[in-house]
């Protein structure tokens, strides 16, 4: 016995002094928790594992209601389906399977049939509601997100939010007529009230040099003509999510953050990281767009997102998906405010944090994420699509007050998962609520930016916005690789710098950490690698990709073919590297060698995002042939090289086609 | 003790106090520490203070079960801070020092913020604020400029809220000023008129208001009931007891959303405590009277939530702080604003008894400043004939390795930044002042 | 070692012209300039010139009835002049594109876009990737406006400017000759080959020598018609792209370098081609050597010397429907493949006329030739045309000094 506990002592000590060692250097602290499961069961891939962890959420994002407001119809984005929800029961009463990952639903104008936009299925499913079936499949561009029906309600209008168009598409054929180039990564759409103009709106930024405008699209069409007719700049914004009209046809409102990339990141109080907003675009000739804040000065309302208006035009809700609540804007309010104000004084209210009192009439606290917002055709009662709760929240539009909840009856754990992405989309882990992950990591991807990170001096260090898409297998972490672990990178320098507030607690950080090595994928490369059968110009971009030989015969060294950092699965060989790219402003550094999959929806590119397309990696910043052996290459080469840099696509999809 | 009411009382009615030195502000002979149950109808009252002179502004522990205050031994010790534990009534000296040390208030991770009196400080001010370890260890001063610092309390949000008056070169007008528990970012929260001051500490509600005792000319000794916003501070005034004949002195809250306010209805009377409705703007029920003593302040002993706890930035290997400006164009008046918008070139920061230097402003009206720690200057604006356009700003302090963003000068506190890359930052920073090495040599050895 | 001899010869020839016609856009309107001065002496009454011209008109109309051509050719007069007097930004215009109420100019110093009587410049302050606007076609399905420049492509679509360049994107090559668009894709002719654009998935695909039937990677026009995309490959004669099958099929001149068409109708009638059009089951391709036709079958030939071609020196050729208009160093013609009619400028003065040409019925039938010339005052605004569009009864050319418009006269 004795000998036994000699024994079970000698090896816990030591072991545990290894173990302790090892959660250090992992997580840079001393004091994490030395529990394995913590992490390595959290973040585990096994299937089986995986199975027992997590759980199948609805996730609802959007939704339609019916005329007499009898009926939901809610998009469940984890569970690819449309839930039809009787409102009197407040239960669901059908549930019918649709695309990957739907995102909008609307009604036809009889109200039989809905169309559902699949964003990872690059199609639109048409359900006959009474049948309550999908009868029909509309191919569309790649990423179908907002939809509209056209003022005849003949054609249906799709907008490709990952391809950055707009489809026409013939409902009676079912043929796509035209496609229209809208604003970078658009999404929501809408018809105005005499049906002559859409609206669509664009999250991203139009790439641009730093130091240049932030600036994003609005694109309008005449609908009559359907024609683009203008491509409004809205300017300082970006992330401008939906767009309503009022009733009245005078006002087009649309959500947008404003931030603040070009000044350097040194303190979050004043506004100084990420303000949110609406733009008040004037539908009249030579009509304003004004842009008015939703926060104040000491609290920010993150990430907005759904916009309805009652049918009265007097008051506009918006849901602020970072901070749980939905604003209750006075339009009145605004419309005299816009009355008495010039022009210039309008500009100069854009950034004033306290103008909002103005206009804002309540904050309405709603559950997890909010997102879609509909109101019933009688103008009584707001729902709300709380995607992180599982639940459609009911809030009357007339006192504000939460009358009731549509439980969707999701499962009822909350799994380490969940608690990660809440915690991910949430900003309440940011000083005064002024940013969450999600901001700059829209769809837990990344927002297009660059930012000034500004490390020891001011203006230093330019930093373009990584990828959270499967970043499990592809330590470390930072541009210059600097974070060996997630820990470490949401850990205490995390919130010192960034921001700004108390670091996560160890239970929090375990949770996020969780979340995004697991729960975050890759949408399939359905525009430029659907099959894993590569096109001609794709196979001819591999065989560059793998090269060893240039042009001329000349065998090209190991440390300059794309192949050797960039290997697959994930296309990174996980080291540093130094591709000749490194600024006069940057800290002496290597850079972390990125992953690829997925590339295409990654612009600009290289650590400061100076190349506004893959391109420019090699024609305007590879002319040392540091960053690969490129020069000796023909322009047709090239494009194929980046033909097939943009067929890359998640290994779970290389696995699936091999099957 | 969970649930009981902690107050001060004072047999000595209250006097007319000096609000400018702040040398005997709140701080009068004799007054007790007690409590009760406000529960119990006949409470009896125990006296926590009786091992002291004088006790005064009584704190909770975020647990509830630990009690902060200021004391007096002996008539004529130096005002000390004291921690006593409320499960076994023993107390403790936290802090021990020869001059006063007052207004205590607990910060997260078993730390606390107090006011301290530096009479000889190169500063010139009076009360600094400083931090330590609740066990008294790793005392570091955080506020650097010549003001008066009292009656700190703490966000939720983690910051430190506190009264703050100019006292050098003049007198200023009573402010309350905001600043992280480093002493990094201090800002204006909210500024009161001419002639008004601050009679309490600020208490923090559940649903985001700041209430306090703001004091007019026209009122004896005590003041009017106050509340602000969290989220719009500078403009949100709002004047609880409008409609109430009297005076009120503290404020603090209960759990319950009500808030307990000391209180008397005319000179004749003595404060007491009564229960205030704030949202209908209603005084309540007395708690608490006792006609030989006015009740000065209180506080009920329950669990609170704790405060974020906010990282530092400070690095003191690092002697300096650096100051961005987005535009010296930018004023609070936006009209006065576009007509000198041209004229402005320069800048010039002065320390308390010398110029740092003087600045030429980008053309896009930024600048960029290395300036040495914890060191108070303030800066004026010229244009290019030297003729003055802004004239001196608010004293500013810059903790080592602090970065610090203005958008312009005396700025409106609710603009936020111009999405742009000021100019100056594609500049190395300009440092001030030119013999830095001397003056970090100076802090060194002052320290 | 003929063969070889005879490759090398080619190659050194198609280069002389390939540094020819690259610079010939920049030359032109030098060279040209001083070859028709502007003469102030003819000041005649412009009603009776109206007078005139409609009555020559009615004549010729008689004319081709006695001619039996039951379908004769529009004859444009009353021409307007716009020159930068007139607003535009520059006298040196490459081309023209009428789209719908507005008209869009490529001029040396911009776009110049005429709506409502007035003009409105685009350079590259508003977006444009280069000043020279060398070519522009307007999509038939969304209304862009794409506008091929000497220094990128740029696609103006609800007033703004998207650009792409050979280092922003897959373009061959910044040098644009000639850009068309085909439903959803658009083509482009440039300097490093010929470009396309599917603006669906926004892929670049670039034919040169080194995966067409090219000599050069040099392409000069581009244009689309029956599911089929016809490149004019400088020295390369015409490259024909099946887009289903993305097949290429190659047209030569089978006199090779010959600059004399040896055997008539016998192929294209030089591989020097500048621009191709397609229109009503027809391919035209210029040449600065002639014109040739295609019917899919059988290629003809059109020479200034046997028919009523302004010149051999074709800059451009746009068809619209059984119409091709010629855009040459010496006037503008216009043929349905039977008769003509050129219009040209007097060389001391502003007038001009409209030379008519008409055959009798058979291809053959040249002894029934009649000929008649159409007064016109003013005239085109200069001989040298390079750019020319119709639609409705509006003719518009672009021209080295300036842009014309003429209207049908009935």
């Amino acid at each position: 016995m004795g000998v036994l506990i000699a024994l079970g002592l000698l090896i816990y000590f030591p072991g545990r002094k290894m173990a302790r060692e090892h959660v250090n250097t992992k997580t840079a602290v001393s004091d994490h928790p030395l529990l394995c499961s913590k992490c390595h069961l959290y973040t585990s891939e096994n299937a089986l594992v995986s199975k027992l962890l997590n759980e199948d959420y609805y996730s609802p994002f959007n939704l339609a209601i019916s005329k007499d407001g009898s009926r939901l119809y809610v998009v469940a984005q984890e569970a690819n389906s449309l839930l039809v929800v009787d409102v009197e029961k407040q239960q669901i009463i059908n549930k019918i399977k649709v695309g990957n990952q739907p995102h909008t639903v609307i009604l036809s104008k009889n109200g039989q049939k809905a169309y559902v936009s699949n964003q990872w299925s690059d199609n639109v499913s048409v359900v006959d509601l009474i049948a309550a079936k999908v009868v029909d499949t509309l191919k569309t561009g790649n990423g179908p997100a907002g939809l509209s029906l056209s003022a005849d309600g003949q054609f249906l209008y799709v907008v490709n939010s990952y391809a950055s168009t707009i489809s026409l598409i013939d409902l009676k054929s079912g043929e796509e007529l035209k496609r229209f180039t809208t604003g970078n990564n658009p999404t929501g759409v809408n018809l105005s009230p005499d049906e002559k103009t859409l609206l669509i709106t664009s999250r991203r930024a139009i790439i641009a040099p730093y130091g240049e405008p932030v600036v994003s699209e609005l694109t309008e069409i005449d609908e009559r003509t359907q024609r683009v007719t203008n491509r409004h700049n809205i300017e300082s914004a970006y992330m401008m999510e939906n767009v309503a009209f009022t009733p009245a046809g005078d006002l087009a409102i649309v959500s947008l953050n404003r931030p603040k990339n070009l000044v350097p990141s040194i303190q979050v109080e004043q506004g100084w990281m990420m303000n949110y907003g609406i733009a008040i675009v004037e539908q009249k000739k030579n009509g304003r767009v004004i842009q008015l804040l939703l926060d104040e000065p000491n609290a920010f309302y993150p990430d907005p997102f759904g916009i309805a208006i009652t049918p009265d035009g007097k008051k506009a809700f918006v849901s602020s998906s970072g901070v749980n609540c939905i604003s209750v804007v006075n339009i009145d309010s605004i419309r005299s405010l816009i009355s008495k104000s010039t022009t210039e004084e309008l500009n100069s209210l854009s950034n004033n944090l306290g103008i909002s009192d103005h206009y804002i009439s309540k904050r309405i606290t709603t559950g997890s994420d909010p997102k879609g917002l509909v109101i019933s055709h009688d103008g009584k009662r707001l729902y709300v699509a709380e995607q992180l709760e599982d639940k459609i929240a009911i809030i009357n539009s007339e006192t504000f007050d939460k009358i009731g909840s549509i439980d969707l009856n999701g499962p009822k754990r909350i799994t380490v998962n969940r608690t990660g992405r809440r915690l991910f989309n949430n900003s309440g882990h940011t000083f005064q609520n002024q940013f969450s992950c999600y901001t700059c990591h829209p769809d837990m991807h990344e927002d297009g930016l660059v930012y000034n990170m500004a490390a020891k001096d001011m203006g230093r260090n330019l930093t373009n916005t990584q990828s959270l898409r499967e970043i499990h297998h592809t330590p470390p972490y930072k541009w210059n690789g600097k974070n060996q672990t997630v820990y470490k990178q949401d850990g205490i320098r995390f919130s010192t710098v960034l921001t700004r507030t108390e670091q996560f607690n160890y239970p929090d950080l375990d949770a996020i950490t969780a979340y995004i090595l697991t729960g975050i994928q890759y949408p399939p490369n359905l525009q430029f690698n659907p099959s894993g059968v590569l096109t001609k110009s794709q196979q001819q971009g591999k065989k560059i990709f793998e090269r060893k030989t240039d042009n001329y015969g000349a065998a090209i060294p190991v440390n300059n073919r794309c192949i050797t950092c960039h290997n697959p699965p994930y296309y990174t060989n996980l080291k540093l590297a130094d591709v000749g790219t490194l600024a006069a402003s940057d800290d002496s550094t290597q850079f972390d060698t990125p992953h690829l999959n997925n590339i295409y929806a990654s612009a600009p590119y290289l650590h400061d995002g100076r190349a506004a397309t893959l391109e420019e990696i090699w024609t305007k910043y590879g002319q040392t042939d540091k960053h690969g052996k490129v020069n000796d290459l023909t322009k047709i080469q090239l494009n194929d090289l980046i033909d097939f840099l943009k067929s890359l696509r998640a290994p779970r999809y290389e696995k699936k086609s091999t099957k | 003790m969970n649930g009981m009411l902690i107050f001060t009382r004072s047999a000595v009615k209250m006097q007319n106090i000096n609000y400018i030195t702040g040398l005997s502000w709140r701080y009068s002979p004799k007054t007790q520490i007690v409590a009760i149950d406000p529960d119990k109808k006949d409470s009896t009252v125990q006296i926590l203070s009786e091992d002291f002179f004088s006790a005064r502004n009584p704190q909770i522990s975020y647990d509830g079960n630990f009690m902060l205050f200021t004391a007096q031994r002996k008539p004529n010790d130096p005002w000390q801070i004291w921690e006593m534990n409320l499960r076994n009534f023993t107390s403790r000296q936290v802090i021990s020092s020869n001059e006063n040390c007052i207004d205590p208030a607990y910060l997260p991770g078993d730390k606390l913020v107090f006011s301290k009196l530096d009479l000889n400080d190169t500063c010139k001010g009076g009360y600094s604020l400083y931090t330590c370890q609740l066990d008294g260890s790793s005392i570091h001063r955080i506020t650097f400029n010549p003001h008066s610092y009292f009656a700190s309390s703490l966000l939720k949000d983690g910051r430190i809220l506190t009264i703050s008056r100019q006292v050098y070169p003049d007198n200023g007008v009573q402010k309350l000023m905001v600043l992280r528990p480093d002493g990094t970012k201090c800002d204006i929260f909210y500024e009161l008129t001419e002639g008004s001051t601050l009679l309490s500490q600020a208490t923090e509600t559940a649903n985001g208001k700041l209430i306090f005792i703001e004091k007019t000319q026209s009122l004896a000794t005590g003041g009017s009931l106050v509340s602000i916003r969290y989220n719009r501070p500078l403009h949100s005034r709002d004047n609880l007891s409008s409609g109430i004949v009297g005076e009120f002195l503290s404020v603090s809250k209960q759990i319950s959303g009500k808030l307990i306010v000391s209180y008397r209805k005319s000179d004749a009377d003595r404060y007491a405590l009564y229960e205030f409705d704030p949202e209908k703007k209603i005084l309540g029920n007395v708690i608490y009277e006792n006609s030989g003593y006015d009740i000065l302040e209180s506080v009920v002993v329950e669990k609170q939530e704790i405060p974020k706890k906010l990282p530092s930035e400070v690095d003191t290997a690092v002697k300096t702080g650096q100051l961005l400006c987005q535009d010296i164009n930018v004023i609070k008046d936006q009209s006065q604003s576009r007509s000198i918008a041209s004229q402005l070139s320069r800048i010039e920061v002065l320390g308390i008894d010398s110029i740092l230097g003087v600045v030429k402003a980008e053309q896009d009206g930024s600048f960029y400043l290395k300036i040495i720690a914890d060191k108070p200057f303030r800066i004026k604006t010229i244009d290019s004939n030297g003729k003055l356009i802004q004239g001196l700003s608010d004293w500013i302090w810059l903790r080592p390795n602090e970065r610090r963003g203005c958008i312009g000068c005396h700025n409106d506190h609710e603009l936020a930044p111009q999405n742009l890359v000021p100019i100056a930052v594609k500049k190395l920073p300009v440092s001030l002042p030119i013999h830095v090495m001397k003056i970090v040599e100076k802090k060194i050895s002052s320290e | 070692m003929d063969k070889i001899i005879r490759k090398f010869t080619m190659r050194k020839y198609l280069r002389y012209y390939s540094v020819m016609l690259g610079s010939v856009i920049l030359m032109f309107v030098v060279s040209c300039g001083n070859r028709t001065p502007h003469s102030n002496s003819d000041q005649r009454n412009k009603s009776a010139t109206d007078n005139s011209e409609q009555e020559a008109v009615e004549n010729y109309h008689a004319g081709s009835d006695l001619a039996g051509d039951t379908k004769p050719l529009p004859i444009y007069g009353n021409w307007h002049n716009f020159t930068t007097k007139d607003g535009l930004p520059s006298d040196k215009a490459y081309c023209v594109r009428i789209a719908g109420a507005r008209v869009l100019v490529g001029t040396h110093d911009g776009l110049a876009v005429y709506e409502k009587g007035k003009w409105t410049t685009y350079t590259t302050k508003d977006g444009l990737p280069h000043n020279g606007v060398v070519s522009i076609d307007v999509s038939a399905v969304t209304g862009d406006v794409w506008i091929g420049t000497l220094g990128g492509l740029s696609c103006w679509s609800g007033g703004k400017f998207e650009t792409f360049n050979q280092l922003n994107s897959g373009l061959p090559n910044d040098l644009i000759y000639c850009v068309i668009c085909d439903q959803k894709d658009v083509w482009v002719a440039t300097a490093g080959g010929a470009g396309h654009y599917d603006t669906y998935s926004k892929e670049w695909e670039i034919f040169t020598e080194k995966n067409a039937p090219m000599h050069e990677p040099w392409t000069y026009g581009v244009s689309a018609g029956a599911g089929k995309i016809y490149i004019a490959a400088w020295g390369g004669g015409v490259i024909e792209y099946t887009s289903k099958s993305k097949q290429f099929k190659d047209y030569t001149d089978p006199d090779g370098e010959m600059e004399i068409d040896l055997l008539p109708d016998d192929g294209i009638v030089h591989d020097v081609t500048t621009a191709t059009s397609w229109a009503n089951g027809y391919l035209w391709v210029s040449t600065y050597f002639g014109l040739s036709r295609y019917d899919g079958t059988h290629w003809k030939g059109f020479f200034d010397h046997d028919c009523g071609l302004a010149s051999n020196f074709i800059n451009f050729v746009r068809a619209k429907g059984s119409v091709v208009f010629v855009c040459t160093d010496r006037g503008l013609s216009c043929t349905n493949g039977r008769s003509w009619v050129t219009y040209k400028k007097n060389d001391n003065n502003k007038d001009g006329m409209a030379v008519v040409l008409n055959y009798g019925r058979a291809d053959d039938d040249t002894k029934n030739k009649s000929t008649r010339e159409i007064p016109l005052s003013p005239s085109i605004s200069h001989n040298f045309t390079i750019g020319v569009d119709a639609d409705g009864d509006k003719l518009w050319v672009a021209t080295s000094q300036g842009v014309s418009c003429g209207q049908l006269l009935k």
